[in-house]
């Protein structure tokens, strides 16, 4: 009422009458800009749903569900054994499979919850004082990445162009901005935004898993920055050689190289910026190696660390199995799931006695350490191998997690939550592990079972498939893992030369919460107070 | 026999420790402690607001010393947590009567 009252006072004044038209006149000039902002938008983007095959979509829906449902109990049954040949007379898609549409988004929605075992794992492992920065990173990561992957990272990771990076249909439509998308993608069968969801939550991943080699010392800009390079440029493009519709590492001789769910494309790729950035940036303030008299500065809850791993290996049951794409292959899901949880099994359990006997300790930081590496290891392998393949595999992740830390460690590579050694080394060594372990009987999941035909089964070299598909693991491997590598070099310099990547001695020691975010994570309410 | 109480800040305790060592002395107790002096609080953000913190934390750290020492660990503690800006903490000295080791009994100067 009293507002009111002085509004009316204040009316009668003729300078403030003047003042209030102008200020008026302004912010309806202001609206008026705004909804011409929204028009002109709406006019270019127009109407990106997908609309290519909409209006057939239904009719061969109709045709699909005849043939679809005899199709999936042959699948079943004679999945490992015999090869279901795709029916004759399937329709070439595009018709959106119900049921693989539904797997696929479950997959991703559980992919997606890894980004809060990353952040609880690398929350755990950093210090107090910049626990708020590592839990923003872990947030804003997902978000620059998902506005990165609408803008331009789905179309170059896997549009249609040329070996080593893709941008729309190959018929001269493009794909930024997800335009002038078809309605399911390629041949899979799956509606196109499932596809996206879950291709986004596996490149959040990437740039997240770059941060954990990062944290206590890059400042907030520079993990903007950075950031925007791996999950908008490098993850994309480097993706594009081994997973777009015509990457070259799909067409190299003798044999095409595999990555089932991405040991290389993930894994490497975000562990090999990360080993990147943690040169580049030096080690944390005070951070003393063993060879100079310390060691790792400890991880301030345990706890969040631990409950962090467990709920990785969640959201890795939608990493590996939902790359199938298909629900179909029912047997192939079901070994997918089972490699994986053999691997992380023998990956915690040899990390942890190998690590036994120099401390006589049971060492928990090393064993969560050596489960991811198990799984991050069978990423590549897990369709192709036996359950038995996949305990060695894991077994010798493992060990290799312990020789990587150790390596870091001569080299005075600061590496806070062991990126590189779990991520990069073991993606190199899960994806060249297909090329020794794959055993000859399986081939590829189709959007109606699996193709176990002679002409697409991958046999490593201990089956008796000789080195062709061995060669072709470290071709692709070294060609994706180098590359990014010096890329990774390259992006890391050029944010260091626009003096964001690392904080100010000053920040260091304050601690990055309070000097980057203003607060603790754990601030005491005895001794403040709130205004 | 005297204590020499200083309050520092956090970061500069690694430092500390290794100089102390550096001329020989053997142990030390230390806590982490909030306080303020003239330096007072600092202003903090929680959900876009400020607050102010009144108590900043601190290091205080506890050495008992033999006399002839004194002198010696209060400058090498003076200059190496010494940042030239406010906040730097400060130094205090008082007398110990009495000093027993639990394990041995033994007392005094032997006990430290």
């Amino acid at each position: 009422m009293n507002t009111m009252k002085r509004f009316i006072e204040k009316i009668k004044d003729h300078g403030e009458r003047k003042y209030f038209l102008a200020l008026l006149g302004g912010k309806l000039l202001g609206v008026g800009l705004s909804f011409l902002v929204v028009w002109a938008v709406c006019t270019y983007f127009g109407n990106s749903s997908p609309k290519a095959h909409a209006d057939e979509a239904p009719a061969k829906m109709e045709g699909m569900k005849m043939e679809a449902a005899p199709a999936a109990p042959a699948a079943t049954p004679g999945a490992t054994a015999a090869p279901a040949a795709p029916a004759p007379d399937v329709p070439n898609p595009p018709y959106v499979n119900p049921m693989n549409t539904m797997w696929v988004l479950i997959a991703a929605f559980l992919v997606f919850f890894m980004q809060a075992g990353f952040m609880f794992l690398e929350a755990g492992f950093a210090r107090t004082r910049e626990t708020v920065n590592v839990l923003l990173e872990g947030v804003v990561d997902t978000c620059l990445c998902g506005i990165l992957f609408w803008a331009f990272g789905f179309a170059w990771m896997f549009g249609h162009g040329n070996g080593f990076i893709g941008w729309g249909d190959g018929n001269g439509h493009t794909w930024y901005f997800l335009h002038n998308l078809p309605a399911t993608y390629e041949s899979t069968g799956i509606a196109i935004y499932a596809y996206v969801l879950f291709q986004f939550a596996f490149a959040d991943c990437a740039s997240t898993i770059t941060s954990g080699a990062m944290l206590g010392r890059t400042g907030f800009w520079g993990d903007l920055f950075y950031s925007f390079g791996v999950s908008g440029f490098l993850y994309p493009i480097f993706g594009h050689w081994a997973w777009g519709p015509d990457g070259w590492l799909n067409t190299i001789k003798p044999a095409a190289f595999h990555d089932f769910a991405g040991s290389t494309v993930v894994h490497t790729i975000g562990g090999m910026i990360a080993l990147a950035g943690a040169i580049v940036l030096g080690p944390r303030l005070g951070r003393k190696f063993k060879r100079d008299g310390g060691g790792a500065m400890p991880g301030h809850n345990m706890t969040i660390a631990a409950v962090g791993t467990i709920i990785l290996w969640f959201g890795w049951y939608g990493f590996n199995p939902g790359s199938t794409l298909s629900i179909m292959d029912t047997a192939g899901c079901a070994r997918v799931a089972i490699n994986t949880t053999f691997a992380a099994c023998a990956g915690a359990l040899t990390a942890m006695f190998y690590v036994f006997p120099r401390s006589k300790k049971w060492d928990c930081g090393m064993t969560m350490n050596g489960l991811l590496a198990g799984l991050v290891a069978i990423t590549c392998p897990c369709y192709w191998v036996s359950p038995f393949g996949s305990l060695c595999i894991g077994a010798i992740a493992g060990v290799v997690v312990v020789w990587g830390t150790d390596l870091l460690e001569y080299l005075r590579i600061d590496d806070p939550c062991g990126a590189w050694p779990v991520h990069g080394l073991n993606g190199i060594w899960g994806t060249i592990s297909l090329g020794l372990f794959a055993t000859g009987e399986y081939g590829m999941p189709t959007p109606t079972g699996a193709d176990n035909s002679a002409g697409s089964v991958v046999t490593g070299l201990f089956y008796g498939g000789g080195t062709a598909q061995l060669v072709a693991q470290v071709i692709g491997n070294m060609a994706i893992g180098v590359g990014v590598l010096i890329a990774g070099f390259a992006l890391m310099y050029i944010v260091k030369a626009t003096g964001t990547l690392r904080v100010s001695k000053e920040g260091e020691q304050e601690g990055l919460d309070i000097h980057e975010h203003g607060g603790e994570a754990y601030p005491e309410t005895v001794t403040s107070k709130l205004n | 026999m005297q204590k020499i109480e200083a309050i520092i800040k956090p970061f500069k305790l690694d430092e500390v420790k290794a100089a102390l060592a550096g001329i020989g002395i053997q142990g030390m107790t230390v806590s982490e402690v909030k306080g303020f002096g003239r330096q007072k609080g600092q202003t903090e953000i929680y959900r876009g607001s400020e607050y102010t913190v009144d108590f900043l934390p601190k290091i205080k750290l506890e050495i008992v010393v033999e006399d002839k020492l004194v002198d010696q660990a209060v400058e090498v503690i003076q200059q190496t947590a010494h940042t030239g800006k406010i906040g730097d903490g400060k130094i205090f000295i008082s007398p110990i009567t009495k000093a027993m080791r639990i394990r041995t009994k033994e007392t005094g100067e032997a006990a430290v």
